[in-house]
């Protein structure tokens, strides 16, 4: 148990500056004053690790308190992490009355009566999220607390944030979900992402959308794209048109960071110089991955400036307007041609 | 169609031949004219090198030996270097004491300290054998620095600081005969390790034997040469994928990487290889043509902006890479396989070549 | 002063005058009548005037609609002659005035929506705006493809908003695109006015804690303080279940003096935060010294 305690905190404290460590252990409250002023953050962070396993020994603090601790770190950090996005379907009727305890509770109770061995801890935080830490065991083994998955959950919304989820777990956690939440039941969104708050804007729609408008707003002042007061003067009709054309694909303002867009194309190649691929039956096979810092940034911008053809190609605009990074195109059926 | 004995035939290359005996330093790139590097202008087709190239064979060296081996294990950087003076194979093991004495002096200066050379060094040239293609091309040449911490037993395992080697595969014959007797030409270094260190071997050959360096960036037409022949190769060693990564000039800037089935990306390949034309179905002895490179890779690219609408055109290629190898735009290789390793190494030979100042 | 009204004005005082004419001439009223031919000299001047300014107005408004606005005071002058700035800004005022209120009925007509073309006519973009108590708040658009059948194609609507289960009750959409604006547009007036009473409670009553609140602000818990010998801790709970609403349908109240909750002020009190918005009803409750 010890050696589990220390190995929990050895990986928090790792992965912190000390600045951040110091304002977690504060809000972790676990610590009195006198202990939190006795640590000295300029040793080697081996040591440190020493020194706060000792104070935890002398408080009494447990392994259920450093997951505690962890979970505060995260919760302020979420971003070093990769999150993908669930969606709940269907809701019940009294999926609009749920509320935190009864959620707490419902969950709890529910995914302890699939799994013995897991342990849960459940937190709102303040931005009206319930967080969930879920330290998974099987039938023989305890909860491995150095592996939990991370579960981010508005109530009254249909998504879920999940982030270090394996096939195995997947559907235990699904059905826990989907019981507290009065749903029936939970599909992939095929969005993830490193940053958090991108994810959840992209999905609950929570960034600057464009819409054709009568009234053309001055957009390109809002977006700042030239700085250069001349290009801007120059700037002529035609690419006004063109940025009203990208921000109604990919957005106004500041975009939501993602950093990846995966297709996965199985669609027939057709070039009307190459005869032989053309009459191939077979799909030709390839996946396509966009990277950037912020890919729809990237994406705004390459339609702006004509890199990408305009009117955007809704395999492009998808990713702001469906909330999507993950595409799986094909050929198939008359109906809906692209499967995005 | 053998592009070496081309190159002879033509009255330009005869001009060059008598000037050589002038300037030792003479220039590659007059000996051959322009190059496919300032694009594909597929007008004089036969007398430039690179628009058509002998598709990859299986390498002549059925048994890959253990020196080989070595230049597989990781991803090189890079450069070219102007013909040695007086370098002599026969004297590797001096070479050997020179150069670490050398790092030793600098490291009394001051210069190494900063590389990390607290310990003891041990430089070691050796010969790889099976790289020359002609009896003129000089043998390849392996370096290694390995670290001998200071409080080690005699038979302690030795750590690896630095590797690097010369060479010349299938480089121009008739450039490479033209050299006076006193120069050796290994125009491809490949470095693996810190830049210090990199740095500091440079500086010794270049006190040692009168040369050069300079860096050796792979371009776009050239990857693209390495996609098209690495794909060539998929029937008789699977490729496991072609991988093209292209960096478009969006604000952040966009990388794309498309990844192609090894089995579609040969087949349009063959769709391209015009059989009939380039004498025979037998893959063994075919060439390969820039034009059908281009055409490949113009493929690719039109399938691309059917979809995404997307003109990779307006970016840069940047990486190409198979399960034989990879090759960046900064001047990275990696070699995975060493059965199609020559064909490789002979473009690159090639860039080296046409890389040197005058 | 419309049109009409001159015209009827006028026609009602003809009709007098007619009877008067018919009715037979009395002796005495020679001083009557005269004051009479006055006062209706002086009312037809008035109403003389009231014409011309219908008409400069009426003219005002053909000439440059969109100008009406601009406060140009030689369009005054061109319509009313020397009469005067003041004339001529009323003038203004009254076209502009008008002008709008036509505006405003044509909106109406379309249902309070502003509808835009887009793809050259195979699409709308409507635009619904949210306000409460008289403040405009967000905006939300729709973009609906018109053709093979109306289909949302993209919009910004929250997601706890039920669109899509708005969209088909009943083939709304389809066939009663109005209908399902207006109860889209009730969900979405509801959310601004919940979220924008949360946002001043926030700003007004700093002594309230919003313990908790969730995305679409229907269920809101609230810590108050009830000010006696000891400070009592009040949890209220409001329950908007029908997110048209911006007013709960459902309040508890919790604490551990339970004295408290059974008196008739502080059954009152949950009526008062049943039937006002929060905020008011908040400060009602720290005036009357009911919570800190």
């Amino acid at each position: 148990m010890d050696d589990l305690k220390r190995r929990l905190l050895q990986r928090i404290i790792r992965t912190m500056p000390t600045q951040m460590l110091k304002t977690t252990l504060s809000k972790w409250a676990r610590l009195n004053i006198e202990q939190q002023e006795s640590l000295d953050f300029t040793q080697p962070k081996f040591l440190l690790t020493d020194q706060l396993l000792a104070l935890c020994g002398e408080s009494g603090l447990g392994v259920k308190h450093i997951t505690e601790l962890e979970m505060i770190y995260i919760i302020d950090n979420p971003n070093q992490r990769l999150w993908h996005a669930y969606q709940l379907l269907e809701a019940g009727d009294d999926a609009h009355s749920v509320e935190v305890t009864n959620f707490k509770e419902q969950f709890k109770v529910h995914l302890t009566e699939l799994i013995r061995h897991v342990s849960i801890k459940i937190k709102k935080h303040t931005d009206e999220a319930v967080w969930i830490r879920i330290a998974w065991g099987d039938r023989s083994s305890r909860p491995n607390h150095l592996k939990p998955t991370y579960v981010v959950h508005h109530l009254q919304t249909p998504y879920v944030f999940v982030t270090n989820l394996t096939s195995k777990t997947m559907p235990l956690l699904s059905q826990a979900l989907v019981m507290a939440t009065r749903y029936s039941s939970m599909k992939d969104a095929n969005l993830s992402g490193r940053n958090l708050s991108a994810v959840r804007d992209l999905l609950m729609k929570q960034f600057q959308q464009v819409f054709p408008s009568k009234h053309l707003q001055p957009l390109g002042k809002k977006n700042q794209i030239n700085s250069n007061p001349q290009i801007e003067r120059e700037q002529d009709e035609q690419s006004e048109t063109r940025l009203q054309i990208a921000c109604e694909a990919f957005g106004g303002g500041t975009l939501p960071e993602l950093q990846k867009a995966i297709y996965t194309l199985e669609t027939k190649l057709k070039d009307n110089t190459n005869k032989i691929m053309t009459e191939r039956e077979q799909p030709f096979r390839c996946v396509v991955t966009f990277k950037s810092t912020n890919i729809l940034e990237s994406l705004r911008h390459s339609a702006m400036t004509g890199i990408a053809s305009t009117p955007v190609t809704p395999m492009l605009s998808s990713i702001s307007q469906k909330g999507r990074n993950h595409f799986l195109i094909t050929d198939k059926g008359p109906g809906p041609q692209r499967k995005l | 169609m053998d592009r070496h004995t081309s190159v002879a035939r033509t009255p330009v290359s005869s001009v060059v031949v008598q000037r050589r005996s002038k300037s030792h330093r003479l220039s590659y790139r007059s000996n051959v004219g322009t190059m496919s590097h300032l694009g594909y202008t597929p007008g004089f087709s036969k007398r430039r090198l690179t628009t058509s190239r002998l598709a990859p064979k299986h390498s002549r060296i059925t048994e890959v030996n253990p020196e080989q081996l070595a230049l597989l294990v990781r991803e090189w950087q890079l450069s070219y270097v102007t013909p040695l003076y007086r370098f002599r194979h026969g004297q590797l093991k001096s070479y050997s004491r020179q150069l670490a004495a050398f790092m030793v002096s600098e490291q009394q200066q001051g210069v190494a300290a900063e590389v990390g050379l607290e310990s003891a060094l041990k430089v070691s040239f050796t010969l790889v054998a099976g790289m020359a293609q002609t009896e003129e091309e000089a043998n390849t040449v392996f370096i290694q620095i390995h670290s001998k911490p200071p409080f080690s037993a005699p038979d302690d395992p030795q750590k690896l600081l630095w590797s690097g080697w010369l060479t010349s595969v299938g480089g121009n014959p008739d450039y490479l005969r033209s050299l006076p007797e006193d120069f050796v030409c290994l125009p491809l270094f490949c470095s693996g390790g810190t830049e210090g260190l990199t740095a500091l071997v440079k500086a010794w050959f270049q006190q040692t034997f009168d040369c050069c360096f300079g860096p050796l960036e792979i371009n776009s037409v050239n990857l693209q040469w390495l996609a098209a022949l690495w794909t060539d190769c998929h029937a008789r060693s699977s490729i496991k994928q072609l991988k093209l990564v292209w960096s478009l000039p969006a604000e952040p800037p966009l990388e794309v990487t498309y990844t192609v089935h090894p089995q579609d990306a040969w087949e349009l390949w063959r769709s391209i290889r015009q059989p009939g034309e380039r004498g025979g179905e037998e893959e063994e002895d075919g060439s390969v043509g820039l034009e059908e490179v281009a055409c490949f890779i113009k493929g690719l690219k039109s399938h691309f902006y059917r979809h995404f609408r997307v003109e990779l055109s307006a970016g840069r290629l940047t990486q190409v890479s198979t399960a034989l190898g990879s090759a960046k735009h900064g001047g990275r290789l990696k070699i995975s396989n060493s059965s199609y390793m020559i064909t490789t190494l002979t473009l690159l030979t090639e860039c080296a070549l046409l890389k040197m100042p005058i | 002063m419309s049109t009409l009204g001159v015209l009827g004005h006028l026609s009602k005082l003809e009709t007098q005058a007619r009877k008067r004419k018919e009715a037979p001439p009395q002796q005495s009223g020679l001083e009557e009548l005269k004051a009479t031919v006055e006062a209706l000299v002086i009312q037809r001047d008035q109403l003389k005037a009231e014409i011309k300014a219908n008409e400069s107005v009426q003219k005002l408004r053909s000439e440059d609609p969109d100008q009406s606005t601009g406060g140009g005071e030689e369009l005054g002058e061109g319509a009313d002659g020397s009469d005067g700035s003041v004339n001529s800004q009323l003038l203004q005022l009254m076209a502009r005035h008008a002008q709008l209120t036509d505006l405003l009925h044509a909106h109406h007509l379309i249902g309070g929506y502003d509808i835009i073309k887009t793809c050259q006519g195979n699409g709308l973009c409507v635009s619904l705006a949210t306000s409460y108590e008289g403040v405009y708040l967000e905006r939300y658009s729709l973009e609906i493809d018109v053709a093979p059948k109306l289909r949302i194609t993209r919009h910004d609507v929250p997601t706890f908003v039920p669109l899509a289960r708005l969209a088909e009750q009943g083939g709304a959409l389809q066939t009663n695109l109005r209908g399902f604006l207006g109860s889209l547009s009730r969900h979405l007036n509801g959310y601004a006015g919940r979220k924008q009473q949360l946002k001043l409670v926030k700003e007004q009553h700093k002594s309230v804690e919003v313990m908790e609140s969730n995305a679409p602000c229907s269920i809101l818990i609230l810590l108050m303080t009830v000010p006696q010998v000891k400070d009592i801790a009040v949890l209220c709970k409001l329950d908007y279940t029908d997110h048209t609403h911006c007013l709960p349908e459902e309040v508890t109240i919790q604490s551990e003096d339970k004295d408290l909750l059974e008196t008739t002020q502080w059954k009152n009190n949950c009526t008062l935060l049943k039937e006002t918005p929060l905020h008011k009803a908040l400060a009602t409750l720290i005036q009357s010294g009911d919570i800190k």
